[in-house]
């Protein structure tokens, strides 16, 4: 079939939504601004529950894409609302005539530097999850040394949930993240005390209870319910972090060798900067606003506008698989009736 | 010049005698309730200042320049200290110049209270006193100056704009009852002086309108009711006076060497804090001047509102107004009367009462002790206090600690592992008990310390050290005024680089210290210093103030944004300040990089 589909963003949710129309018999065309496709996910070691590599996930969906036309270090000039069109045009000099665009534009990490107080970028024994994956994946960060840790902490709720941030939203999956982040720590030193410093833990996917239960119970991981403080360095070039303990009520100090701080997710200032193009809305809590958070969740305001996946808040991957393909369905049924 | 009346007497000044004797009165009883409701000290402090020459003098000068000529309104906005002044100064030279007339002409009459006020009624032109005419022209002189005066004001009514002010004061009824007898006195003047012009003589203006107008100037049928109208006038304002703003002309006057005498607040309503609630003049300075004026919602939580519903006892609204002020002391900085909007803020704050007061005087300070005297004592001996924001910011204090020990200057933590609180948010707070129970605590352990220089990264600490303690033989220092003295002592140097610096006075650090120069000097070494829209006394508060007990986050951010649009009206590369706090909050919404001073001074140390 001849009509353009612009999907911005190769993430998670453009590679399914892509996969999915071109099983529809589209060929829809992706525009990415890294050099490369996964998005977030490419940078990831492995997901909750099972510990499935990031990697296998990341190279299907590439692989499902094959036939689509992808744009990677590209970006998007402006976007000019024509009579019941849009018109695309592209940092690599194209344009693009299209009547359907989806926004897979995803979610931006929380700069963790801006949270002062707990030190990043000014201890290098304090790291944030993607660095920690990282890690995971390439054994490179000159901030962690070989020897082996004695004590590892990890900060939940980093930029989430933190009016003083600027964000008020939960990015859903911090919590099971720390949980899985702790037991491939605890795995690689089976030594070492592991931490977790929580505000509450929203444990509400499947095997999620499970799985936090079983860092507890089978790897000893130590849940302090508190917000952490403050962190300062002391002599031996470790991280001091005061906490509160709110379940035993009395402050805590623990040192550790490495502080790791989950950064949450916030919206993408790349997203809103293409979605104010064709003044599309933002929601209050700065993602772009889905014409109904209950019904109509991958649509717009806007005829021909759809949306998949963390441009519209914080989501999971199976979530925004779902998503991908509940879009892709929705184009399909624009394009019949057009 | 002759008198027209044997009497030297007409009804007409009955109402302008009654009101005269009504406001006499008034202020007179105020004066005294003020005075006695003075703590015994600060009464006997102000007898004791009339005696002493030099407060004295500093007395007659502050009121002449303050009450007449306006002097600070002058610097300010030339308009508007035009206006003030020509209505007070004006008006203060047609009493005296009066009284000089009555002097001359007519000196038996001196101890009749009314008759300088309508001397042009009770008196006749001769061709002998001629020489008179040099009074009525410096009469009418100054009627002219006033009537200019009064033709400003009520263009300022109308159209504020007009005087750079982006918003003025919304007057009370009363206000306007005065505002309009005010008005309306010396046009009325004019009228009634020019019907007796060709009889009592007049100069160019009185003596021109009775020509031009003849026909009905002229007719002395009615001129009396004229001169009624004046003296109603009169009586109207005067008895009106006191529940309008307009009491600030004669509180202001008692203000002035109450001041000069060293009293200060001591309670939230009594002495020296009602004077200076009746000595707002209701001009609105402070509402421009005031951070939260981004949002209009706040225009009603200035400090003109406060002294407001301080006049009206109102105490729900007296209570929302002081909790949620962020006490960053522009208000207090801008007044031309020297209202501290600040500080009654936190004297109406004392009066809460709390259902749980923190007991802190079972602390231990042993441990703290012995962390922070371990070299004992010595001369010279530094003692660096972080504070608890510096520890929530730890980039200063690592900057500070790498620039002390690259100086190699001996030093000790005070809080290395925890300390005690400096006790400035709880006086903000207006809890002074709970406050100096961490003030005592604070102080033994730096005397233990031996110490002699108390050296601060936080501004807010800073003020409390210098302002509530008694650390007499221990300098307290702030790390900018530190820094600054290490390069000029040439024990540090700093590289220059061509980056552009703007330097956000802090709060409590500029206004609340006066420390201005020492941390642009500092800067003006590393590179190159620019400065803000609005600077020195004038800067912005970044809107993160621990001064607010009530201010929501959301209110803020307009604030922090208003505050960064002005600190980068030069496009700097970089936003400096010397405040954890002010970083932190900057840091959240800046474009560009928030730095302290240490960070820079520790960057470019070579």
């Amino acid at each position: 079939m001849k009509e353009n589909i612009v999907i911005i963003g190769g993430g998670v949710a453009g590679l399914e939504a892509a996969a999915r129309l071109i099983r529809l018999g589209y060929s829809p065309i992706i525009v990415e601004k890294q050099d490369h496709l996964g998005g977030h996910l490419a940078e990831w070691h492995c997901l909750f529950p099972d510990m499935t590599p990031a990697s296998d996930i990341t190279a299907h969906l590439v692989g499902e894409v094959s036939d689509a036309n992808i744009f990677t270090s590209t970006e998007i000039l402006f976007i000019n609302h024509l009579k019941d069109s849009y018109n695309v045009m592209l940092s690599n000099g194209i344009s693009i005539i299209t009547k359907v665009i989806l926004f897979t534009t995803g979610f931006r990490l929380f700069e963790a530097s801006r949270k002062e107080e707990y030190g990043y970028g000014i201890y290098n024994q304090v790291i944030t999850n993607r660095d920690l994956e990282h890690w995971f994946n390439t054994g490179e960060d000159a901030r962690i040394s070989s020897k082996p840790m004695e004590a590892v902490g990890f900060v939940h709720c980093v930029g989430s949930r933190d009016e003083k941030a600027g964000n008020a939203q939960c990015s859903k999956v911090c919590c099971i993240t720390a949980v899985k982040q702790a037991i491939e720590m605890k795995k690689k030193f089976p030594e070492a005390m592991v931490y977790c410093f929580y505000m509450d833990l929203r444990m509400f996917g499947k095997k999620y209870e499970d799985f936090y239960i079983s860092a507890q119970r089978d790897y000893g991981v130590r849940f302090i319910r508190g917000r952490v403080s403050e962190v300062s360095e002391n002599i031996e070039g470790k991280v001091v972090v005061k906490a509160e303990d709110t379940l035993a009520g009395k402050p805590v100090r623990v040192t550790l060798d490495l502080l790791v701080l989950m950064a949450g997710m916030v919206c993408n200032p790349d997203s809103t900067k293409v979605a104010s193009m064709i003044s599309l809305q933002t929601d209050s809590d700065g993602f772009l606003k889905s014409k109904d958070n209950i019904m109509d969740i991958t649509s717009s305001s806007r005829s021909g506008i759809f949306y998949a996946g963390a441009c519209t808040g914080p989501k999971t991957v199976p979530e925004t698989l779902a998503e991908a393909r509940s879009a892709a369905l929705d184009i399909h049924n624009f394009i019949e009736s057009l | 010049m002759r008198e027209r009346f044997l009497t030297g007497y007409n009804d007409f000044v009955l109402p302008f005698l009654f009101g005269m004797a009504f406001i006499l009165t008034w202020c007179l009883v105020g004066m005294i309730r003020i005075i006695i409701r003075l703590p015994r000290e600060d009464r006997r402090r102000f007898f004791l200042s009339f005696l002493n020459p030099k407060i004295l003098l500093k007395d007659i000068k502050d009121i002449i320049c303050d009450c007449l000529l306006h002097v600070k309104l002058w610097k300010r906005n030339k308009l508007l200290g035009y206006m003030h002044s020509s209505i007070a100064f004006g008006w203060f030279m047609l009493i005296v110049i009066g009284h000089i007339e009555v002097f001359f002409y007519a000196p038996h009459r001196a101890k009749l209270l009314y008759f300088p006020i309508f001397f042009r009624y009770f008196m006749a032109e001769d061709d002998s006193t001629m020489g008179g005419a040099f009074f009525f022209f410096l009469m009418d002189f100054f009627l002219l100056v006033v009537l200019s005066g009064i033709a400003l004001a009520i263009i300022k009514r109308i159209h504020s704009k007009f005087f750079g002010m982006r918003r003025t004061t919304n007057p009370s009824f009363m206000d306007l009852v005065g505002l309009y007898s005010l008005w309306s006195i010396f046009p009325l003047r004019l009228l009634a002086e020019g019907f007796t012009a060709d009889i009592s003589g007049g100069s160019f203006l009185t003596k021109s309108l009775n020509s031009v107008f003849h026909a009905f100037l002229g007719n002395h049928v009615n001129m009396l009711p004229t001169w009624w109208a004046y003296s109603l006038a009169l009586c109207v304002f005067f008895c009106a006076l006191p529940f309008t703003r307009y009491m600030h002309i004669p509180t202001e006057i008692l203000l002035i060497p109450l001041r000069n005498a060293g009293v200060k607040i001591r309670h939230p309503r009594k002495g020296y804090a009602e004077a200076e609630v009746y000595a707002c003049p209701s001009c609105g300075v402070c509402i421009d001047a005031c951070p939260m004026g981004v949002m209009k919602t706040h225009i009603k939580d200035t400090t003109v509102y406060l002294n407001r519903q301080l006049r009206r006892h109102n105490e729900t609204r007296i209570e929302e107004i002081s909790d949620k002020c962020l006490l960053c002391g522009k208000c207090t900085a801008v007044c031309p009367v020297g209202v501290e909007g600040d500080r009654l803020r936190i004297a109406q704050r004392s009066l809460r009462q709390y259902n749980i007061t923190p007991d802190y005087s079972c602390i231990d300070t042993d441990a703290l002790v012995r962390e922070c005297s371990f070299g004992g004592q010595e001369d010279g001996k530094v003692l660096y206090f972080a504070g608890c924001m510096t520890a929530l910011t730890p980039q200063i204090r690592k900057a500070v600690e790498s620039v002390l020990t690259k100086a190699g200057i001996r030093y000790e933590m005070m809080d290395r592992d925890g300390g005690i609180c400096c006790g400035r948010p709880m006086l903000m707070a207006g809890r002074f008990g709970p406050a100096e129970e961490m003030i005592r605590k604070n102080t033994e352990i730096i005397r233990a310390s031996g110490a002699t220089t108390l050296l601060l990264s936080c501004p807010i600490c800073y003020r409390v050290f210098k302002e509530n303690y008694s650390l007499d033989g221990i300098e307290v220092i702030h790390h900018t005024g530190y820094f600054d003295r290490l390069i000029k002592n040439g024990i540090i140097h700093l590289g220059h680089t061509a980056t552009k610096y703007v330097y956000h006075d802090p709060c409590e650090l500029g206004r609340g210290c006066g420390i201005y120069d020492e941390p642009r000097a500092v800067i003006a070494a590393a590179g190159e210093l620019v400065e803000a829209d609005k600077h020195h006394k004038e800067s912005i508060c970044c809107g993160g103030s621990l001064g607010s007990l009530t201010l929501g986050f959301d209110k803020r951010q307009a604030m922090t944004a208003n505050a960064l649009n002005n600190l980068t009206k030069a496009s700097p590369d970089s936003i400096v300040t010397a405040c954890p706090l002010c970083l932190s909050t900057f840091h959240r919404y800046a474009d560009r990089p928030v730095e302290d001073i240490a960070e820079i001074v520790d960057r470019n140390m070579n």
